[in-house]
């Protein structure tokens, strides 16, 4: 578990289960694991993992070989890929959800720290815009 | 969030048939992803793109400020080049844009679509239709949810159905049905 007071920026690599309830920045890579985002978890981070569960708040995009839940107080900005993908009410979710089963393999290629995290939750849909200054 | 009631649709169903099982369906959705709409299409091999353009209501264009929305809707419509789509649910959004929102909104969005583009809207069977301000999704093949918004989307100036034919450039009125609020619901077909 990584604390809720506890920071890390860079990569995070292993082959266990984790739960983050503190703030990590950079790379999430946990192939075969489930990755649990805690209600205090405060990540921007491109995420590769066997499960995904968000209760906290994601920036970055997401790849499960498996699922992905967002939870009722999980707030993600991103891109998701994968062949599950859960809501529950009250979740906020800004970006694209791609669950073609048969194009997932080919994205499952291991996350490096030389990629960009949240690349694809910038460019992607801008559900922020701030239009009301037009 | 509210809790979602549901509405049948005769029109539904036709977004959907010209999909076979198996084949990847491409969805540009405008509003909040709603769970029951990401549970339905969790049936299908999709790829989902959510755009809220509602939380950026009011969205004015006029002669002072197009070059700038176009700006800023192309890159609120950034998507990867090769995307088309396939079904666009833009549910009541063109009830909330002035005639050159709506244009500029199109223009930005026409390079995604193809031929046989579908296309999902609400509008209005006279524009004295009470303003019912709901989030949108889709429950079942033929089943609509929708929720009351806790705060109504500034804006509402809805347009007559043929003023909407007209506006609507980059696509043609395939069918529409007269829902009990007085409502239309429509279907698109692209017109490229």
């Amino acid at each position: 578990m990584i604390g809720p007071s506890i920071i890390i920026k860079g990569e995070v690599t292993g082959d266990e289960d984790i739960l983050i309830e503190g703030r990590v920045e950079g790379v999430i890579n946990l192939n075969g694991n489930q990755v649990s985002i805690g209600e205090s978890g405060d990540v921007s981070a491109d995420i590769q993992a066997n499960v995904i569960k968000i209760d906290g708040t994601v920036t970055g995009d997401i790849c499960a070989s498996e699922k992905v839940v967002i939870s009722k107080s999980g707030n993600v900005s991103g891109n998701i890929v994968a062949p599950r993908v859960m809501l529950e009410d009250g979740a906020i979710f800004k970006g694209s959800i791609d669950m073609d089963p048969a194009g997932i393999a080919s994205k499952e290629a291991p996350l490096t720290s030389q990629q960009p995290a949240n690349s694809a939750a910038t460019h992607m849909t801008s559900p922020g815009l701030d239009l009301k200054s037009v | 969030m509210q809790k979602s009631s549901r509405q049948l649709s005769k029109l539904l169903p036709s977004l959907f048939k010209h999909i076979d099982e198996g084949e990847l369906v491409t969805v540009f959705h405008v509003g909040p992803a709603l769970p029951e709409t990401v549970d339905f299409f969790s049936n299908y091999r999709c790829k989902l793109h959510f755009v809220d353009l509602f939380s950026a209501l009011p969205i004015v264009c006029n002669e002072d400020t197009t070059a700038l929305l176009e700006q800023q809707l192309a890159q609120a419509l950034t998507f990867p080049s090769d995307t088309r789509f396939d079904v666009c649910l833009f549910w009541d959004l063109f009830n909330y844009l002035n005639s050159d929102t709506i244009g500029v909104l199109l223009t930005a969005l026409r390079p995604h679509l193809k031929d046989n583009s579908l296309a999902h809207a609400f509008s209005v069977h006279n524009l004295k239709t009470r303003h019912n301000s709901h989030l949108y999704g889709i429950q079942q093949l033929d089943v609509l949810s929708f929720r009351h918004r806790l705060a109504a989307p500034p804006g509402y100036a809805p347009h007559s159905q043929n003023q909407l034919k007209q506006l609507l450039h980059c696509f043609k009125l395939e069918r529409s049905v007269l829902l009990a609020d007085s409502r239309l619901e429509l279907l698109l077909h692209a017109s490229l």
